[in-house]
């Protein structure tokens, strides 16, 4: 099935020479320490949380606005600190998910309105469906799919997986184009 | 980052100590923000016709939305934790609450000491939650826990330590009441 074209306002986002598409109504707060590896999306409303610890966004990562990215909190026996985000390549995060995990991997698809609890860890090609919970330090592990509150496995994806999540990112990106002005 | 600054009105009061964050923050009305309270971005509250009065050492995340629609006052008191996108219209939240991701609750709902609102709970009954009740699951079930959630003194110092360096605060001021203008 092919996707779309989704138009936005040329004027609404930033594209930086790597590819990046940044919405300049997200909120990124401690910009210097969000590194962006390039052909990723970051759409309107989105918060990133840079000022507490790094963030690590693979390239061709779609974030759906009013998306919440925010390094998780963690007490050491001597004092306490963010613990730095990685997210994989090709990673999905739908609209208003809050993302509070340790690490997620590579061609990942985060459905509409989810949260990953503090310390989470995805793993590659897994899929969590709309709404889900996933409590404090839930691992979700290689081709599951987990679903409810809370977050349950409820089926395995398919090999292909890592293929179909490229193409998907890949071809949103393609989609994804600037509002043609009217001359 | 060309974001948005806050917008304040006249009216709202901050201690000082308190941390409130400039970008994207609504606070509208009859406000008054207690010392030692960090404020996140994009954190909306809304006094429409009773004050707010939130009390120390609170903690407001991202997305949370505070809306007082009565007449009377709503009162919140110390050491809460608010976190993303939590709603309340509660009126009386005292100590050690924790309000947890996406829940909701309305303004008849009273929150004694040491309760939790689980996750994606939306909660909405005429009634006063007893100490140290956990509300969880998406049917909002309850059950009483043995201990208080633990304090988050640790995260609130490290924030107020980190925060100012990358965030724009709002200076500590006193409001101007309706009727001084």
């Amino acid at each position: 099935m092919e996707l779309q074209d989704i138009y936005y306002n040329s004027s609404d986002y930033i594209e930086t020479a790597s590819g990046n598409k940044v919405c300049r109504k997200s909120v990124l707060c401690g910009s210097q320490n969000i590194m962006l590896h390039g052909k990723t999306i970051i759409q309107s409303d989105c918060i990133i949380r840079g000022d507490l610890a790094n963030v690590k966004i693979g390239r061709h990562c779609v974030v759906s606005s009013r998306a919440v990215i925010r390094p998780p909190f963690k007490k050491f026996l001597k004092g306490v600190a963010f613990l730095p985000l990685t997210i994989g390549d090709n990673v999905f995060i739908g609209e208003g998910s809050i993302v509070n995990a340790a690490s997620i991997g590579s061609y990942v698809y985060i459905g509409k309105n989810c949260v990953i609890g503090r310390h989470c860890v995805l793993k590659d090609c897994c899929a969590l469906a709309d709404n889900t919970f996933l409590p404090q330090g839930t691992v979700v592990p290689a081709f599951s799919i987990f679903s409810g509150n809370p977050g349950r496995f409820i089926g395995e994806l398919p090999e292909c997986t890592q293929t179909v999540m490229m193409e998907h990112t890949k071809s949103y990106y393609q989609h994804f184009k600037p509002k043609m002005l009217k001359s | 980052m060309s974001a948005s600054v806050g917008n304040f009105d006249q009216t709202v009061t901050i201690m000082p100590n308190a941390i409130v964050c400039r970008e994207q923050t609504t606070i509208k009305g009859d406000v008054v923000i207690g010392s030692r309270t960090i404020i996140q971005p994009t954190v909306t509250i809304i006094a429409e016709k009773g004050p707010i009065i939130i009390g120390e050492s609170n903690l407001i995340e991202e997305y949370v939305t505070i809306i007082n629609k009565t007449d009377q006052p709503m009162v919140i008191g110390n050491n809460n934790v608010f976190e993303v996108g939590s709603h309340s219209e509660s009126l009386e939240i005292q100590d050690n609450n924790v309000l947890e991701y996406k829940c909701r609750i309305g303004p008849k709902v009273k929150l004694t000491n040491g309760c939790v609102i689980g996750t994606m709970c939306d909660f909405n009954d005429d009634l006063t939650l007893p100490e140290n009740t956990v509300v969880y699951g998406p049917d909002c079930k309850m059950r009483k826990q043995l201990e208080r959630p633990a304090l988050q003194t640790f995260q609130l110092d490290f924030l107020s330590k980190i925060m100012p360096n990358y965030q724009r605060i709002e200076k500590p001021r006193k409001g101007v009441k309706n009727d001084e203008k």
